[in-house]
């Protein structure tokens, strides 16, 4: 099977690597993660693990081993912590139970409350749900749309610490950030987005490096 | 709204004329029962079709108005008319003020409950109502038929003529801006409390008329008309007939007097057929009959009435600078905007940048009101802004775009052109250029040099830092709420804390 | 009880389809309807006619969404109440014109009859509503809180689109709501037909007193919504025992106005953080 698990044209996504998708605020990375997913068109062609999917609906691509953080979390509010997980799980009661279970050993600050409802919990007790979701179905690829936002540092250290784990394990992670600073930090090649085309591929490294990307990302 | 077509008004003025000549006492019956629905149908209109507001009291007002006639009738005579339409239109006038800041599915709870306290006094307040027995005996006083036909259709076609006189200009851009942008409307200066309960008011005092009227030709008033059917009536047919279309109540109320007539030998299938007619409407139609009827004969639908930016610009006078010192605006724990202080003066361009949730759409927000500041002090020369409502504040000179296009078929000009027909000295523009061609960009630039040359001060956030570079006189960067450089554009751009912010490396660097 | 079941279908269907329904009266009118129907062309009894009921009325409850207030999804509300409304009234003159206006008696769920508890006499038919009523919404809730299904049709209400995005199939589970939100209408309707009738006038009355339940106990609010209307049920028991039933309905309307003058976003508010 090939390693390459999105391919969107203009990029592609390999298993056990994070592409950061940089852009400015309006430069299109949410449309694009929708696109992918598809709840919008889009005029790319979408491959997911191989397979051209833009025949599928929303569900059928998630099925193919997708997950997704949106942005603003957007946790199930009135369910519980525990009920956001088996909510989301497609798996037999037993095993659903199971993963319930190693979601909450993953995530200590989850563990802590499991019964708590999600509106209750706070920002970074939130975007850690809004992973532990999107891992419930063990998803080869996952996909990230500005997890970073409103957390404080710690908190966002240790979410990039998972980010990292999850690509050693094998997963393909697609993290769309504007502060390009922390995604290129966790990312190993970065994708420079502006007004939807994509105006720069490079290894994170040498993109952090490069003065021109404060022009690139001020300009949206 | 256009002007009402040529055959529109000659069915109108023909249709009574007709009925007086030719038609028999029933024929004319009919007709002035049209003439009855067809104004309180039209009082409907501005609440529900102007404001798009789903009030449900129409109904019981209209009964409000058949019994004030009924009680009143024998002292009064005719005068009974007028004590009917002021009886409607106090409760109203009363309720309005309460119901109206409801939102839209609480307004409809609200108009129903009031709709239904109304019926229940109508039944069992037997000393003042009579009862489910209802009044009688009243009508000899008021007129009747050929003369309550000619006095009906009088009143209706006065009402239809000054509705489309008045929504033809700039009340109808007001209803429409208020119904699907009231945030716009607001920072336009455009009253929407003012303007609602003025629509309330009026299409309740209508609907009182026409329950007189109602009275008139019965000569009985039962708890019926204050029933929630009658409510249903007047709903559908004002959408069957189209519930914005001057001639949409006329038409509506025409078919509902009718199809009863046509289906008489099926009982209540009428009502069915009706129903079935609304609901369809609804789904496919929703102009209703009149404007089927007007595209039918190739009359455009009423294009919304986008304006232009004029190629001159006036001068205007008044204040002469926009100060803020030390805002704070927090959202539950956290500080969005925390102490911004800069000032902003005419026949100047300042440009606000930062990263996203840095606060810059909270302080336009802030500025223009409708976000209320929780500290520091916003003033426009020594007028102080900081407590005064968004239209209260457009009309002391301060115009707004938005970010997001809030109207259907509306295009970034027409939003800057509102802002600047309003006569504002300062602009706060929020994105304008987002999404714009690279030629749309160009003639923005030219447009803002126009406006500051006319001496507006202008505050411009956009993303799109090299026409930000190329316009403005300073730009002020933002970082979580807080100003972290001000000055010339390539100053700021060129500052260090600058392009960290822009690369999330704020913290760090702070 | 029958209050709570109507209050608990109107919630339901509000929170699945994202709009009110009006039309909600006059399913439970319907389903009264059904009760009476078949209950003398089939000769059932009451009990094995409540599966019967429920089963159509579901399938009515789909219906009406599908016809009245999913196609008008990306519309202002405005739009979908005025379209209930019609659907309503298309229920009421249809009902008239098949059955006739006056009003008619549904099966008795047990035999007349009453017992002696401590001196005072429960009539076994109001006991049986309340036993029917009360193992009903603890279903449901059971339903809603303890099952898979239960969490999803919750998740879906929470946040339709995110709910997609975790591979839930969002279709399915809005016509599950509906559909036991129009078997509930149409129990509450066979409950409440043998006690007050049935006619096809009532659906405005039923709906309204939903309408109240859910407004004051918390828009979109579950629990709120029984809270609700068993308020309202005790209210209108008690006011209408001093005072006659006509000015316990002004009261009840009265506060209404009251509550939403002084608390626009209804007694408990919205519930916290709808998209958190």
């Amino acid at each position: 099977m090939s390693r390459i698990f999105l391919d969107v044209g203009d990029f592609v996504v390999n298993a056990g690597e994070v592409v950061a998708l940089l852009g400015g605020n309006g430069a299109g990375k949410t449309s694009l993660l929708e696109g992918i997913l598809g709840f919008r068109p889009t005029a790319r062609t979408v491959k997911l693990f191989g397979q051209d999917v833009s025949s599928l609906a929303v569900e059928q691509r998630v099925a193919l081993g997708v997950g997704y953080v949106p942005e603003g979390r957007r946790v199930f509010a009135g369910l519980t912590v525990r009920e956001n997980l088996e909510a989301c799980s497609t798996a037999s009661a037993v095993e659903r139970r199971r993963r319930v279970e190693q979601m909450l050993a993953l995530f200590p600050m989850l563990g802590e409350r499991p019964d708590a409802r999600a509106w209750l919990l706070s920002g970074g007790q939130q975007q850690m749900l809004a992973l532990a979701r999107a891992l419930m179905n063990e998803p080869r690829l996952l996909l990230l749309d500005e997890p970073t936002l409103g957390l404080a540092p710690v908190i966002v250290a240790d979410l990039l610490e998972h980010l990292a784990r999850l690509a050693g394990d094998g997963m393909a992670i697609l993290l769309a950030e504007q502060r390009a600073g922390l995604a290129l930090g966790a990312a190993g090649r970065a994708v420079v987005l502006s007004r939807g085309r994509v105006v720069r591929m490079a290894p994170a490294r040498e993109l952090a490096a490069d003065p021109a990307l404060a022009d690139l990302m001020a300009a949206g | 709204m256009r002007p009402l077509g040529a055959l529109w008004l000659a069915a109108l003025l023909a249709l009574p004329f007709f009925a007086l000549a030719v038609l028999p006492p029933f024929g004319q019956r009919m007709v002035t029962l049209v003439g009855i629905y067809a104004l309180m149908g039209l009082g409907y209109q501005l609440v529900f079709g102007q404001l798009g507001a789903l009030n449900l009291a129409q109904g019981a007002l209209f009964g409000v108005g058949a019994y004030a006639a009924a009680l009143a009738a024998p002292a009064l005579g005719v005068l009974a008319l007028p004590v009917a339409i002021l009886a409607a239109s106090l409760p109203a006038a009363l309720a309005a003020g309460p119901v109206l800041r409801l939102q839209s599915h609480y307004f409809a709870l609200a108009t129903l409950a009031l709709a239904s306290i109304v019926n229940l006094i109508a039944v069992h307040a037997e000393g003042l109502t009579g009862g489910a027995n209802g009044i009688s005996g009243f009508a000899s006083v008021l007129p009747r038929g050929p003369v309550l036909l000619a006095m009906v259709w009088t009143c209706l076609i006065a009402t239809v003529l000054i509705y489309v006189h008045l929504f033809r200009g700039r009340l109808g851009d007001e209803a429409r801006l208020l119904r699907e942008a009231p945030l716009v409307a607001a920072t336009l200066g455009i009253d929407g409390g003012r303007w609602r309960l003025a629509a309330f008011v009026a299409g309740g005092a209508l609907a009182g008329l026409a329950g007189a009227f109602s009275a008139a030709i019965s000569g009985v008033v039962s708890p019926d008309v204050t029933g929630f059917p009658v409510m249903v009536l007047c709903l559908t047919s004002v959408v069957v007939g189209g519930s914005r279309h001057p001639m949409g109540a006329v038409v509506g109320a025409l078919l509902a007097v009718c199809l009863p007539e046509i289906l008489r030998d099926f009982q209540d299938a009428w009502l069915l057929v009706y129903a079935v007619a609304t609901l369809a409407i609804v789904r496919w139609a929703p102009g209703g009959i009149a404007e089927l009827i007007d595209r039918l004969r190739g009359a455009r639908s009423p294009a919304p009435n986008n304006p232009t930016v004029p190629q001159l610009m006036p001068a205007v006078s008044g204040a002469q600078r926009l100060v803020l010192d030390n805002v704070v605006k927090r959202f539950g724990g956290v500080d969005a905007l925390a102490g911004v202080s800069f000032a902003v003066g005419r026949g100047e361009i300042v440009g606000l940048i930062g990263p996203n949730g840095s606060g810059k759409t909270t302080l336009l927000n802030v500025i223009g009101g409708l976000d209320r500041a929780d500290s520091g002090a916003i003033t426009l020369d020594d007028a102080h802004l900081e407590c005064l409502p968004p239209h209260a504040i457009a009309r002391k000179g301060l115009g707004r775009t938005f970010q997001t296009l809030m109207l259907e078929g509306d295009t970034r000009s027409a939003d800057l052109a509102r802002a600047v027909a309003t006569g504002a000295i300062f602009l706060l523009l929020d994105e304008p250029a987002a999404g714009a061609t690279d030629r749309e960009r160009g003639q923005l630039a030219s447009l803002l040099h126009r406006l500051r040359d006319a001496g507006r001060g202008i505050v411009i956030v956009d993303h799109d830092i090299e026409l930000l570079t190329r316009v403005c006189d300073r730009l002020v960067c933002l970082d979580r709420g807080r100003v972290i450089a001000i000055g010339r554009p390539a100053e700021v751009r060129a500052d260090p804390q600058v392009r960290a912010s822009f690369l999330g490396l704020a913290e760090v660097a702070a | 009880m029958a209050y709570a079941l109507v209050a608990l279908g109107f919630v339901l269907a509000l929170n699945a389809a994202g709009a009110v329904n009006f039309a909600h009266g006059d399913l439970v009118v319907l389903g009264g309807a059904i009760a009476v129907v078949a209950g003398q062309s089939t000769g059932l009894a009451a009990p094995l006619l409540l599966p019967l009921v429920a089963l159509a009325l579901g399938c009515a409850g789909i219906v009406a969404a599908r016809v009245a207030i999913l196609p008008l999804a990306a519309r202002p509300p405005e739009a979908t109440f005025v379209a209930t409304i019609a659907l309503a009234a298309i229920i009421e003159h249809g009902l008239t014109v098949t059955l006739g206006a006056a009003p008619r008696t549904a099966p008795a769920l047990v035999g007349s009859g009453s017992f002696d508890i401590a001196g005072v006499a429960l009539g076994r038919q109001p006991l049986a509503i309340v036993v029917v009523g009360g193992v009903l919404v603890a279903g449901v809730w059971f339903l809603l809180e303890r099952t898979q299904v239960g969490r999803r049709m919750r998740a879906v209400s929470s946040d339709r689109h995110m709910a997609r995005a975790v591979g839930i199939p969002v279709g399915r589970y809005i016509m599950l709501s509906l559909a036991l939100a129009g078997a509930l209408a149409g129990i509450a309707g066979l409950l409440l037909g043998h006690q007050f009738l049935v006619a096809p006038t009532q659906g405005a009355g039923h709906m309204l007193k939903a309408y109240i339940a859910v407004a004051l106990g918390g828009w979109g609010s579950v629990p709120g919504a029984l809270l609700g209307a068993l308020g309202i049920g005790f209210f209108e028991t008690f006011v209408s025992a001093g005072f006659g039933d006509a000015w316990a309905s002004v009261a009840l309307y009265v506060g209404v106005l009251v509550v939403l003058a002084f608390r626009p976003q209804g007694l408990f508010g919205e519930p916290a953080g709808r998209r958190a």
